[in-house]
């Protein structure tokens, strides 16, 4: 492998919001994360549960089992819909959860997906995936594609749009995101109405600026992308150029043909410039894209400061876009 | 002299959002409706003087005063004119100040282009606005704009008593042309260690004269603005220079070598236009030094969509998030 060096020059960053600023400095330092001490057991519970998190609007859900991939385990969902739309077929966004595609679970994003549900009326679908390293690539993008295969020919049973169905996810959601539209187009699979790409992890190259300057600073530091990487890609492809597109979408030789993108990243992370690239090699074949670059927002800004004026700037955003793909 | 000929053979443009179309088609209508060439630039200063409303009627019912001011030009030039736009109630404390610069590539249009943004600042946030009249190419080439822009620059921080202004609270705003020319005053007051903006504003801006991005080659003959107009824009303003390193970066801010130290950014754009491409790529050379910049590219936008369509649901969004950026910029509630 080639591994991108650490200990390179220092590259001056860009600084975070103010507000930002201040609640990195209050956090609590985070131990680095290692391939041995990735937390597994019990992180199902760390965050509210659905129903904390719904706080009695008209939102109900379920878990449900599907299917999994050719010869994989089943998977598990969470479906949250709107109370009394009962016969309705609404639009669906279907959240593929961050954590590098190293930790994480569905649960620590049902407050996104629930608040985009009461907001905007759509199914939110949640799926569970393998992580790595103890599952490499291909399992958990091959996870959440079967989770939107699933969902797509189960739309008439689930009171889904089929035509109306939006992938997004934050960080390696996002990525994972950019890779099921990747697959939809090349397995002529379930029509996409749109990609959500929230601060995405696109790049497993690691040789951007951006890249270098969130070394030591930040959410989500350079280390961590690289072991997540290794993770994923086992330790000859981690870094390389040949690695493959489904795992790492900056790798499609080919933008071409894909639904409607929406690309948000903090200007203050290390994401931001693949995500800014991804965007424009989509404009360069004609692709549509929507690309928002927040001043000072550090990586998963609106996870972390919710109540930042350019959270509020940014869900607005979102929430313009989803309404003009799903025709709201 | 004109290095680019259209081929036919444009590469496939980022469509437009169907929500816009109607905008679009009547902005071309209105606005674009004798195509710019060189032997054109002076019937569409005619057509454009028809169509900008004179700032008597812009002001009428709304809660502003204005007043036009002669302040001196750059060294050795002619005077510059302005017109100040005041809340109707001034506040007690310095106000935030906004030099407005307006667009029409830099060959075209008056001041009177851009008081419109001024007065809805001034109802909106007490902004203290002043809208500069820049000499226009080809009668004056570049970086005649940019110092004319930068002379009015220059007489609102000395003048911050008089106007009710807090200095350390100007952001240089405009579209187009004018986003371009606020990019410059940005890199002159830099350069020259003068009056420190509080922000740069540049709405799709134009910055480049050599009009070869992807985006510059997409929108060839097609949308407002496009690939043609530029060209004869950048003729205009450049002359022989044009294509070579010997155009300045306050004609050409993409041509600066250095883009740190520039006060923080805002950088807007639709995804379907002719400047998508560098003004995306002028972002990411200030996060390169790292420098604070907003880029925010807008699907399916055509070239000043989110002022010329602005119901549409794109443009509200679009609004909505420059609202944000001053508010956070000039610290408003």
């Amino acid at each position: 492998m080639t591994a991108p060096a650490l200990g390179h020059p220092h590259l001056p960053a860009v600084p975070f919001d103010p507000e930002i600023q201040a609640v990195l400095d209050a956090l609590p330092a985070q131990p680095a994360l290692t391939r041995e001490t990735l937390p597994r057991e019990g992180t199902d519970r760390m965050f509210p549960s659905n129903d904390e998190v719904i706080a009695g609007r008209a939102i109900e859900w379920e878990d449900r089992v599907i299917p999994g991939p050719a010869g994989a385990p089943d998977i598990e969902v969470t479906i949250f819909r709107p109370c009394g739309r009962e016969g309705e077929a609404l639009p669906a966004v279907y959240n593929i959860h961050g954590g590098g595609m190293i930790v994480g679970h569905r649960s620590w994003e049902s407050a996104r997906v629930v608040d985009l549900v009461d907001e905007l009326g759509v199914v939110g679908v949640n799926v569970e995936y393998r992580l790595a390293p103890e599952d490499p690539y291909p399992a958990g993008v091959e996870d959440c594609y079967a989770g939107v295969v699933w969902l797509a020919e189960n739309a008439a049973s689930l009171g889904v749009d089929p035509a109306r169905i939006v992938v997004m996810g934050g960080s390696a959601g996002g990525g994972f995101s950019a890779a099921v539209a990747l697959l939809a187009r090349d397995r002529q699979g379930p029509p996409i109405a749109g990609q959500l790409l929230l601060c995405p992890m696109l790049d497993n190259t690691n040789a951007t600026t951006a890249s270098l300057q969130y070394d030591g600073i930040g959410t989500w530091q350079r280390e961590a992308n690289l072991l997540a990487w290794s993770c994923v890609l086992g330790d000859d492809l981690a870094f390389s150029e040949e690695a493959p597109a489904y795992a790492a979408p900056s790798r499609a030789a080919d933008l071409g043909g894909l639904p409607p993108a929406f690309i948000e990243v903090g200007a203050a992370e290390m994401f931001r410039d693949e995500d800014v690239a991804y965007a424009s090699r989509i404009w360069a074949t004609g692709g549509q894209a929507e690309l928002h670059v927040w001043a000072g927002g550090c990586h998963g800004f609106d996870m972390y400061m919710p109540e930042a004026e350019i959270t509020r700037a940014a869900l607005a955003s979102r929430v313009s876009w989803l309404r003009r793909v799903l025709g709201l | 002299m004109s290095a680019v000929e259209s081929t036919g053979s444009s590469p496939t443009p980022v469509p437009y959002d169907p929500a816009l179309e109607p905008g679009l088609a009547a902005f071309l209508d209105l606005v674009e409706i004798i195509p710019l060439r060189a032997d054109t630039i002076h019937a569409n200063r005619a057509h454009f003087a028809t169509i900008i409303p004179p700032i008597e009627q812009q002001a009428t019912g709304r809660a502003v005063t204005w007043q036009n001011r002669v302040v001196p030009g750059p060294s050795e030039a002619p005077d510059v004119e302005i017109t100040i736009v005041r809340p109707a109630s001034p506040a007690s404390t310095p106000a935030p100040a906004a030099l407005s610069i307006h667009g029409g590539g830099m060959v075209l249009g008056t001041r009177f282009f851009g008081t419109p943004e001024l007065i809805d600042l001034a109802e909106r946030y007490g902004v203290v606005g002043v809208a500069v009249e820049y000499r226009l190419a080809p009668e004056h080439p570049g970086p005649a704009q940019a110092e004319d822009c930068y002379a009015a620059l220059a007489w609102m921080a000395a003048h911050a008593d008089e106007l009710g202004i807090d200095p350390r609270r100007i952001i240089a705003t405009g579209a187009s042309a004018g986003g371009g020319l606020s990019a410059a005053v940005a890199l002159l007051s830099r350069d020259r260690g003068g009056p420190v903006l509080a922000g740069q504003l540049l709405n799709c801006p134009m910055l480049d004269d050599r009009n070869e991005t992807v985006s510059a080659h997409q929108y060839d003959g097609i949308g407002a603005w496009d690939r043609n107009n530029n060209d004869t824009a950048w003729d205009a303003i450049a002359g022989a220079d044009r294509f070579t390193d010997a155009v300045s970066p306050y004609t050409a801010p993409a041509r600066a070598t250095d883009l740190s130290g520039l006060p923080p950014a805002y950088i807007e754009v639709g995804a379907a236009e002719t400047f998508r491409d560098e003004a995306a790529a002028y972002a990411t050379r200030i996060w390169a030094t790292g420098g604070q910049a907003e880029l925010h590219v807008w699907a399916g936008g055509y070239h000043g969509f989110s002022g010329f369509s602005p119901d549409a649901i794109v443009s509200q969004a679009a609004n909505a998030a420059r609202d944000s950026w001053v508010r956070r910029i000039l610290d408003l509630p």
